[in-house]
């Protein structure tokens, strides 16, 4: 059996006296597709900013490749971060620079080659060269996620993470996302780990699925075992209803 | 109610403490990686640019104002011990010991502590922080030092160019309107300008300009809370900045000058 190409174990993660993550235990193999769902505020951007680094777990472990990452530092931290790419909700686009400078941003090379990137990767993405020389501002919302994607798959990563990606836009613009995610998954032949509660995005771009609830994964499997599930908290989320074991902060 | 407010004390200052501590690992971690590649030649080009160059204008009209304002106020006061004469000297020894510098240094603060809070503070709550980070580049290469070490070395420039403007904004207005000689103004203004004058004057620059810039980054750069988060990373800048420029001024004034 292959080596996962992420591995989580009992990754627990806390902001004061809030309990976000409470024993994370994930499996993520080459090539696979998965998508972890839950409510907002269960600690899924956190499980991503954990395995990249940016924020550090109070226990557990993280595996990448079969090796331990907690606490890489300098050239093993970036060796590290250089196998993902990340396509963040908002696009975190740099406003300062241009649409080419931001998606050839990880590339090395001369101005001319690095454009040249750009202006390929943009195309993977369905954007025509005229737009690499707009900034970020000067797009829509479709179009700032898809110069997004250009730009966590333009150094050709081995795995992408996808936050929220259809979050802000309209039911086309989603869908074209999605497959977009989808083809440059199975063209690339990326592991893609994609977080979201928009359940028109889990049904494209899903191998498997998993759902993280209170800090802890609560359900996983692949996708054609999503609808005849009888968790009963997958089962709620997967329908939209106000009526289960899931309670809303708030709500009585 | 007396242990109330022992313990209300005694967190604030912990808390001022813990802050002072985070403020000086920051600059400590900003001026180690500014000695270290790669460093953004771009980067800091950009930010000389708008620090220095596009600061100009308003540093400059503050400077003639403030010379042209203070030339008067010289004449009003020593008219009346018959002192009058003093204007040029005055005026000089003013502008470039304390008004050059701290009104500049006043000004840039304003205009760019707000704006390094604002553009990181707004980075960091956009996640273009986070994005950089994933992307193998470390913020305080791409985005402090460069800010910082711009400053650092703007700044005496700036203020070489206040002190001028703040000069002939004095002898413009003593010259057109208070009767004085021109060539006789201008000599008596060199004769009182000494080198430590105009040394101490960029070294307060150089020194505001590094408060300027730290200030700046560093409340955006843990700017938190959308855009109420950028906007009091914004405010905390320019009046710490304010603070420390006046208070770096004081120190700096007594050490020259004091014996």
């Amino acid at each position: 059996m292959s080596v996962p190409r992420i591995e989580l174990v009992g990754l627990a993660k806390r902001f004061g006296s809030r309990q976000v993550l409470d024993g994370v235990d994930l499996a993520v193999m080459p090539g696979e597709s998965m998508v972890i769902i839950g409510g907002s505020g269960t600690g899924k951007s956190v499980t991503l900013k954990l395995i990249l680094g940016l924020l550090c777990p109070d226990a557990g472990a993280i595996h990448v490749d079969g090796q331990n990452v907690i606490g890489l530092k300098g050239a093993a931290l970036d060796a590290h971060r250089a196998r993902f790419g990340m396509l963040f909700q908002g696009g975190a686009l740099f406003d300062s620079l241009s649409v080419w400078r931001n998606v050839s941003f990880a590339l090395a090379g001369t101005a001319a080659s690095r454009r040249a990137a750009a202006i390929d990767n943009l195309a993977r993405v369905g954007l025509a060269a005229d737009v690499a020389d707009l900034r970020p501002a000067e797009l829509s919302g479709g179009m700032q996620k898809r110069v997004a994607l250009a730009r966590a798959i333009a150094p050709r990563p081995p795995i992408i993470f996808f936050d929220e990606p259809t979050a802000g836009l309209d039911p086309i613009t989603a869908a074209v996302i999605n497959d977009l995610i989808r083809e440059l998954a199975t063209d690339l032949k990326i592991t893609a780990l994609t977080i979201t509660h928009d359940m028109h995005s889990v049904r494209t771009v899903a191998d498997k699925v998993a759902m993280l609830h209170a800090g802890k994964i609560i359900w996983q499997g692949p996708l054609t075992s999503l609808d005849g599930c009888d968790n009963p908290y997958v089962h709620q989320f997967i329908t939209g209803s106000a009526q289960g074991p899931i309670s809303m902060p708030g709500r009585r | 109610m007396a242990m109330n407010l022992l313990i209300a004390i005694g967190a604030s200052v912990l808390a001022g403490l813990a802050g002072i501590g985070r403020l000086t690992r920051f600059g400590a971690t900003a001026l180690i990686r500014l000695l270290q590649p790669p460093w953004y030649p771009a980067q800091y080009l950009q930010q000389m640019l708008v620090i220095g160059w596009l600061s100009l204008p308003v540093v400059g009209l503050t400077a003639i104002f403030t010379g042209s304002a203070l030339a008067q106020q010289i004449f009003i006061g020593g008219s009346r011990f018959n002192a009058a004469s003093t204007v040029p000297a005055v005026t000089v020894i003013g502008v470039v010991r304390e008004l050059g510098p701290v009104l500049g240094g006043l000004m840039v603060a304003g205009r760019v502590a707000s704006a390094m809070a604002a553009e990181l503070g707004t980075m960091r709550v956009t996640e273009q922080i986070d994005a950089l980070v994933t992307l193998r580049t470390d913020p305080f290469r791409w985005l402090v030092a460069p800010r910082l070490l711009a400053a650092v070395l703007v700044m005496p420039a700036l203020v070489l160019v206040s002190n001028a403007l703040g000069v002939m904004g004095g002898w413009l207005l003593a010259t057109q309107r208070l009767g004085f000689n021109s060539a006789q103004y201008l000599a008596t203004t060199a004769r009182y300008l000494e080198a430590d004058d105009v040394i101490s004057s960029l070294v307060k620059a150089a020194v505001f300009g590094f408060f300027i810039a730290l200030m700046g980054c560093y409340h955006g750069y843990h700017s938190g809370g959308g855009a109420a988060g950028v906007g009091r990373a914004t405010t905390n800048a320019v009046v710490s900045s304010f603070i420390l420029i006046l208070l770096a001024n004081l120190v700096i004034t007594v050490i020259v000058f004091g014996s």
